[in-house]
C-alpha cells in the first residue's frame, strides 16, 4: 500500500496559492492553474466560492479529498485541496494536489463494489418478490380448494340417496358417469391441495404405527378392480418376510404406492401390472423395504424419465391420458420427504418400472390395531340419538340431514352460528347425544366452541362427544381440535360411510 | 456581487444524485451508472419563481454513502441546504431515512432539507399509497431524473427556502 501511495503521490503535481482573506489570488506557481494571480479564487472552479467564509477565520487547517476539478484544457482533474490560514499576519495558503491517477484507481473499485452491492440488493427484492407471489398462490389455492369441498360433498352425498330412489338401468348408468367424474373432481383438487402444500413447505411425515400387510392389500384391492376394468392381469407380489406393524406416514405411503399404481394402469392398455414389495434389512429397529410397481404399458423416452415427474407435466403433454398429472410429482415429494428416491427404469414400447426403498420403524411397543369390524356391532336399536350440527352450511346441513335420516334413529338439530351452541347443549327438554361441529362458524371457531362446552358445569354436558366436520386437517389443526377437547375429526368431503362409522364409534 | 447558496445532495449510492443535478443542470440522462467519488461541483444560476429574485446554486453532488455517519464534515462546511435522495426501488436507500434525517437535523439544524424519493417512473402510484405510513411523513417530492418530473420543483423550491 505504502509502495502504491509513494508512486501516486510521486507523480502527483502540486500547486501553491497564497490568497487575501477575500480571496484573491496574491500569489501562485502556474503548474496547474496558468495566470490566475489577480483573478479570485472562485473564477478557477465554483468549489472554491465555499471557502471564501473560512478564509477570515484564523489558525484553520483544512483538508479536502478528492474534489473533482477542471484543468485549463478542459479535462477533470482529482485533487485533494489544502487550506491553511495563520495568525492573521501572514496571508491564508492554498494547495491543490493533483491525484488523478491514484483517484482513478479508486473509482473503478468503488464502482465494483456499488454495482454489486446495487444488484445483490436488487436481487433479493426480486427474490422475495416471487416469495410473496409463491405465498399467495398456495393460500389462495389451499382457501379454494377448502371452499369446493362443501358442494362436491354436497353432490356425492345426493347421488347416494338419489340411488335408492328406484332408477331406471339408464339412470344408475348416468348416476355412475356423474360419480366418477365427481370422484375425479374431488380427487383433482386434492391433488392441487397436496401440492400446494408441498411446494410451500407445509408437507410433513407423521410417524404413527399402522398395519402393513392391511395397507398393501387394501391398495392392492382397488388398484385390481380397476386394471381389471381395462382388461389387464393384476399381478401381486407381497414377501412373506415383510413386517406386519411398522412405524411411518401411513397415510403417505398409501399415495405414494396408490399414485404410481393409478400412473401405472392409466398408461397400460394390454398385459399386466406388477406390484411388488419385500423387505431388504432391518437393522437398529429399522426396516428397509422395497417396493417396485411395474406395468407393460407405452413407456418412457429417456429425454423424459425426469420431466414426468414435475407439477402438470402431463397437463402439457398430452389430453390422451386423464388425470391432474400431479400423481408422480406428489409422490416424488412425499418420497424425498423421507430421504429417499424414486427410480425410473423404462423401455419405450415394452413398459415402466418405478421402484423405492423406504425405511420404517419397528418397536415391539407397537400393537395390532384394533379390528375395524366395529360398525356391525353396532345395534341399530330403538334407542334414538338426538345429534347437534353445527354448521352455517345448507349444503352440508342437508348432507347430513339425508344420511342421518335414511337411518331413522336419529334426530338432527341444527345450529348455524357458534354462539347457538350452548343454550341448545344445555336445554334439558332434548339432551344432545352428540355433536357436529364445522370448525369455519360465522361467529367464532368450532375449537372454541367445543372448550365452552367442556367447560360446563354439569357432567353430562361437558361429556357430549364433539366430532369435528371439518377440510382443515394439517397437523398443527389436528392438535388445536384435540386441546379443544373435540374427540374425532370426519374430513369433508365426507361419505355416508365414513360419518355414520364415527358417529356409531362415539355413541357407543 | 450574486446571491450564491451551496446546495448539498446525500444519499445512498446508485439513488439517482448525479443524474438529478445532470437533468436540471444539462437536461440530459443516462442510463450509464458511474460511481462518483469524492464530489463533483457544478454551478447554476437560476431565477426564483415568484420573486423573480436571481441565485447562484453551487450544487455539491457527493459520492453515495450507505452510512450517512461516514461523509466527510469537510464536503459540508458552509452548506445552505441539502438535498437527501432515496431510490423508491430499493428498501435499503430508504430504510433508515428517520435515522438520517435526524442525523443532519442535529448537525445542521437550521438549514432546510428536501427529501426526494427518485425514480418514481419505475413504481406505480399504488406502490406509494401502500408504503405511505414510511414516505408520507418525510418526503417532500418524488421525482424522476429520467423523465424529468419535479427535478425542477426540487431545486426551485429548495432555493426558495434559501433567500
Ligand atoms: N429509471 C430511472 N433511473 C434512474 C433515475 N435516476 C437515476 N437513474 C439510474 O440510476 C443509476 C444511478 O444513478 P446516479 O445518478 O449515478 O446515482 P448516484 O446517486 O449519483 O450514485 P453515486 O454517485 O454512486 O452515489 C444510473 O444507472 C441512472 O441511470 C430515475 O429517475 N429513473
Ligand atoms: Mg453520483
Amino acid at each position: 500500500m505504502l509502495e502504491e501511495y509513494k508512486k501516486n503521490y510521486a507523480q502527483s503535481v502540486n500547486q501553491y496559492l497564497i490568497v487575501d482573506t477575500e480571496g484573491n489570488i496574491k500569489e501562485s506557481d502556474d503548474v496547474i492553474f496558468k495566470k490566475i494571480e489577480g483573478k479570485h479564487i472562485s473564477d478557477i472552479h465554483p468549489f472554491f466560492e465555499s471557502l471564501t467564509a473560512t478564509l477570515t477565520e484564523k489558525n484553520k487547517d483544512l483538508v479536502f479529498s478528492c474534489i473533482h476539478l477542471n484543468d485549463e484544457e478542459g479535462n477533470t482533474i482529482i485533487t485533494d485541496i489544502i487550506v491553511k490560514t495563520f495568525d492573521g499576519k501572514k496571508p491564508p495558503l492554498i494547495v491543490i494536489l493533483d491525484l488523478t491517477v491514484h483517484y482513478n484507481n479508486y473509482q473503478t473499485t468503488a464502482q465494483v463494489r456499488n454495482e454489486s452491492v446495487i444488484n445483490s440488493q436488487i436481487l433479493e427484492l426480486k427474490n422475495e418478490y416471487l416469495k410473496e407471489k409463491e405465498a399467495f398462490k398456495n393460500a389462495f389455492i389451499a382457501n379454494f380448494n377448502h371452499e369446493l369441498r362443501d358442494p362436491i360433498t354436497g353432490i356425492l352425498t345426493f347421488s347416494e340417496i338419489l340411488k335408492k330412489t328406484g332408477l331406471t338401468d339408464e339412470q344408475t348408468n348416468y348416476i355412475k358417469v356423474m360419480d366418477s367424474s365427481t370422484n375425479y373432481l374431488k380427487q383433482l383438487i386434492e391433488d392441487i391441495l397436496d401440492i400446494s402444500k408441498i411446494e410451500s413447505g407445509k408437507a410433513e411425515i407423521i410417524l404413527e404405527p399402522f398395519n402393513l400387510h392391511e395397507l398393501l392389500d387394501e391398495i392392492a384391492q382397488i388398484h385390481k378392480i380397476n386394471s381389471e376394468k381395462k382388461g389387464l392381469e393384476f399381478i401381486t407380489d407381497f414377501n412373506s418376510n415383510l413386517p406386519q406393524i411398522v412405524g411411518g406416514d401411513k397415510m403417505k405411503l398409501r399415495q405414494v404406492l396408490s399414485n404410481l399404481l393409478s400412473n401405472a394402469i392409466k398408461f397400460t392398455e394390454v398385459g399386466s401390472i406388477t406390484f411388488k414389495a419385500s423387505l431388504n434389512q432391518t437393522r437398529a429397529r429399522k426396516a428397509n423395504i422395497h417396493f417396485e410397481i411395474s406395468d407393460t404399458g407405452i413407456g418412457i423416452p429417456e429425454e423424459d424419465q425426469n420431466s414426468i415427474f414435475e407439477s402438470f407435466k402431463q397437463l402439457n403433454h398430452s389430453y390422451k391420458y386423464t388425470g391432474s398429472g400431479l400423481g408422480l410429482a406428489i409422490a416424488k415429494h412425499y418420497v424425498e420427504l423421507t430421504g429417499n428416491k424414486i427410480t425410473v427404469d423404462s423401455t419405450v414400447g415394452k413398459g415402466s418400472t418405478f421402484s423405492t426403498n423406504l425405511n420404517f420403524r419397528i418397536d415391539p411397543s407397537y400393537k395390532l390395531e384394533k379390528s375395524n369390524n366395529e360398525e356391525t356391532s353396532f345395534i341399530e336399536s330403538d334407542k334414538k340419538y338426538n345429534i347437534l350440527l353445527v354448521d352455517d352450511s345448507e349444503i352440508t346441513q342437508l348432507s347430513v340431514l339425508k344420511i342421518l335420516a335414511s337411518k331413522g334413529n336419529y334426530f338432527l338439530d341444527i345450529a348455524t352460528k357458534g354462539e347457538d351452541v350452548i343454550p341448545k347443549v344445555t336445554n334439558y327438554d332434548s339432551p344432545v347425544d352428540l355433536i357436529l361441529l364445522d370448525i369455519k362458524l360465522p361467529d367464532i371457531n368450532g375449537d372454541e366452541v367445543a372448550k365452552l362446552v367442556r367447560k360446563l358445569p354439569e357432567r353430562e354436558h361437558k361429556k357430549i362427544p364433539i366430532i369435528a366436520l371439518t377440510a382443515r386437517v394439517f397437523k398443527d389443526d389436528l392438535k388445536k381440535y384435540k386441546k379443544a377437547g373435540i374427540n374425532d375429526v370426519v374430513k369433508k368431503p365426507f361419505d355416508e360411510d365414513t360419518l355414520l362409522t364415527k358417529i356409531r364409534e362415539h355413541l357407543k | 456581487m450574486k446571491l450564491s447558496k451551496k446546495v448539498v445532495l446525500i444519499g445512498h449510492f446508485g439513488v439517482g444524485k448525479s443524474s438529478l443535478i445532470r437533468r436540471f443542470v444539462e437536461n440530459t440522462f443516462t442510463e450509464d451508472y458511474k460511481v462518483t467519488i469524492g464530489v463533483h461541483i457544478l454551478k447554476k444560476d437560476i431565477q426564483i419563481p415568484e420573486t423573480n429574485k436571481d441565485v447562484t446554486l453551487v450544487i455539491w453532488d457527493l459520492e453515495g454513502n450507505d452510512d450517512i455517519t461516514n461523509t466527510r464534515p469537510s464536503y459540508l462546511i458552509g452548506t445552505h441546504g441539502f438535498i437527501y435522495v432515496f431510490d423508491l426501488t430499493r428498501p435499503n436507500t430508504y430504510k433508515n431515512l428517520e435515522f438520517d434525517l435526524n442525523y443532519i437535523k442535529e448537525r445542521y439544524p437550521n438549514l432546510p432539507v428536501k427529501v426526494i424519493g427518485n425514480k418514481k417512473d419505475l413504481v406505480t402510484n399504488e406502490f406509494i399509497k401502500e408504503n405511505k405510513e414510511i414516505f408520507k411523513q418525510y418526503v417532500d417530492l418524488y421525482t424522476s431524473a429520467k423523465t424529468g418530473k419535479n427535478v425542477e420543483e426540487v431545486f426551485n423550491q429548495l432555493a426558495k427556502s434559501l433567500v
